[in-house]
């Protein structure tokens, strides 16, 4: 114990003076928004990558793959070719030279100025500011249950606690502190995976031992998850069945093509110089990125087959059936003590890299995308900090009230819903001149719209607990009034964003043809800088 | 195959080996490009 709170204070000491060397070199809004927009490549992609991954990647996804198994590696396919190539090649240099030429301070308001719209920033900023604060309670719920488990610490005292630490650094040192503390937590992630990996296959008897382990242990797969379509840890679930689309329509689409559209992500690229940086942060976010994702789905998945080895119990049964526990019991069963006590450093690296980073983003939408737009000032860091202040505080709020196991859920809820608001809006303002402002409000708030619509009525997960659709109509979900196996039965499993984000791409295409034409002088100068 | 029983899981994890070869080859192969220069159109703050 008393290491670990060595580890932890040393650990500390040294956010808190990144912290301070990012509050002591903040002057400018630019360097509170936007880190000057001087970063180093080495900063920018493990911030990113950091701020990406978090507790809910690796205590959340980490825990669903204790219960579905290596199908997650797909996932993990898809935040690196997507998540790391895609948004950094393919999405970050146009979103940085665009910001440029705009003098864009955050993603909102790129969005707002490509479409001159006031309301398009005023919209976007509205909805992170509203529904970030829920991502990041995930994060905040992820950190404090394991200081529950691994220190004893009460869960309450830990959500104050991990609040009150992050406010101090980041409210201060604006997106400077949060890219050096997210980098120098990316390296901690990064080696205390490594560890993780290393250790459970070696436990295991080696790479190929350990998944004909796992594979010879489908028998045991729960009946409940059998029912649903699961038929085991390497062979995945049956297509087509609710199983087999929560794991492929929420988890893998969701998050993996959500990323794009992640504004907390997307502000990362306006922060570095020129090019040379984004080509450098693809091969850092390469090596870095399969670290984090791969191996927590791979040793969530793996987790089945130590704790049957060592206990005679697969994971969830392990977690009395919440599967955010099985990550953190894995550690504090399985592995060495020493390794537990690194591994709490890790998982705080984790999630404060991503908390910093969402209420940063949460905060900048309040102040410079919502206030200052309205009441049309210039942006200030004092408007900034006070923004900041207000998502800390919606965030640990959310913290409070949220139900068990919904760290994936959360973040995927998050990623479903900035993807179906933002990213047609975003692509198109990137690639295609002939986009106006008309289409990009029609495809924002339709697909907005659509997305609410499916979590609220149909999604079971959500409706369920939000209860409205049984409210008005009686009915958990209202798929379920369908004949039972037919297609719209099946919807209730469908995540929102297989419907709302192809309504919304289409609205977007359609609406660009029926609408005015932006002036041809502010199209030019949104992409002069873009050859 | 990796020692799993069907094709999926191994497609998985060799597609995401090749990624992040990918990822890092664009990366050495560009490492000094900076890309034609990008002025901002007003003077910031």
């Amino acid at each position: 114990m008393i290491s670990k709170v060595i580890a932890i204070l040393l650990y500390l000491a040294v956010v808190m003076y990144l912290g301070y060397k990012g509050w002591k070199t903040t002057q400018r809004p630019t360097d509170y928004m936007l880190a000057g927009r001087r970063m180093s490549p080495w900063v920018m992609a493990l911030s990113y990558g950091a701020t990406f991954v978090s507790t809910s990647a690796i205590v959340g996804f980490g825990g669903a793959a204790g219960l579905f198994g290596f199908p997650l590696l797909w996932l993990t396919f898809l935040t690196i070719f997507v998540g790391v190539f895609i948004a950094m090649v393919g999405f970050g240099k146009r979103t940085r030279r665009m910001g440029l030429s705009l003098n864009s301070h955050t993603f909102p308001e790129l969005l707002g100025r490509r479409y001159r719209s006031s309301f398009i920033q005023r919209f976007a900023g509205g909805i992170i500011f509203l529904f970030i604060p829920i991502y990041a309670a995930a994060v905040l719920i992820g950190i404090s249950r394991i200081l529950e488990i691994s220190l004893g610490v009460p869960y309450e005292a830990a959500l104050v606690f991990m609040t009150l630490l992050l406010a101090a650094y980041v409210i201060t040192g604006g997106l400077k502190a949060v890219m050096y503390t997210d980098a120098f937590q990316a390296l901690i992630m990064g080696m205390m995976m490594l560890m993780l990996l290393g250790g459970t296959y070696y436990m295991l008897g080696g790479v190929t031992e350990a998944h004909s382990t796992l594979a010879s242990m489908a028998h045991l797969m729960p009946s409940k998850l059998q029912l649903g379509g699961m038929e085991g840890w390497t062979q995945g679930a049956r297509f087509g069945t609710p199983l087999w689309l929560v794991i492929y329509t929420t988890i893998v689409y969701g998050v993996g093509i959500g990323v794009l559209a992640q504004p907390q992500l997307a502000v990362r690229f306006m922060t570095v110089h020129s090019d040379r940086e984004l080509n450098r942060a693809v091969l850092v976010g390469g090596i870095f990125i399969p670290i984090m994702t791969g191996v927590a789905f791979t040793v969530g998945a793996l987790s089945n087959a130590v704790f049957m080895e060592k206990f005679g119990k697969i994971s969830i049964a392990m977690a009395a059936g919440n599967m955010d526990k099985i990550i953190p019991l894995y550690i504090e069963k399985i592995m060495p003590p020493w390794f537990a006590g690194l591994f709490l450093l890790g998982m705080f690296a984790a999630a404060m890299s991503t908390l910093s980073s969402q209420y940063h983003v949460g905060g900048t939408s309040l102040s410079r995308d919502i206030w200052e737009n309205i009441k049309g000032r210039e942006a200030s860091v004092a408007a900034s900090r006070f923004g900041v202040a207000a998502t800390v505080l919606a965030a640990l709020i959310w913290a409070w009230v949220l139900p068990p196991s919904v760290i994936a859920r959360a973040t995927a809820f998050f990623f479903g819903l900035c993807a179906a608001s933002f990213l047609p809006a975003y692509l198109l303002g990137l690639y295609w001149k002939r986009m106006t402002k008309g289409a990009a409000v029609i495809s924002m708030v339709g697909g907005f719209a659509t997305s609410m619509f499916w979590l609220l009525f149909v999604h079971l997960k959500e409706a369920k607990v939000i209860g409205l659709s049984k409210a008005l109509f009686g009915v958990d979900s209202l798929a379920s009034l369908a004949p039972k196996g037919s297609a719209m039965w099946l919807m209730q499993w469908v995540d929102p964003n297989v419907i709302a984000l192809p309504v919304a791409m289409l609205l977007a295409v359609g609406a660009a043809y029926a609408t005015q034409t932006m002036q041809r002088e502010h199209v030019e100068l949104c992409f002069e800088n873009i050859r | 195959m990796l020692g799993f029983d069907t094709f999926e899981p191994a497609a998985a994890l060799w597609l995401c080996l090749a990624a992040s070869v990918w990822c890092v080859g664009y990366g050495l192969r560009n490492w000094n490009n900076k890309g034609y220069e990008a002025k901002p159109r007003k003077q910031e703050d």
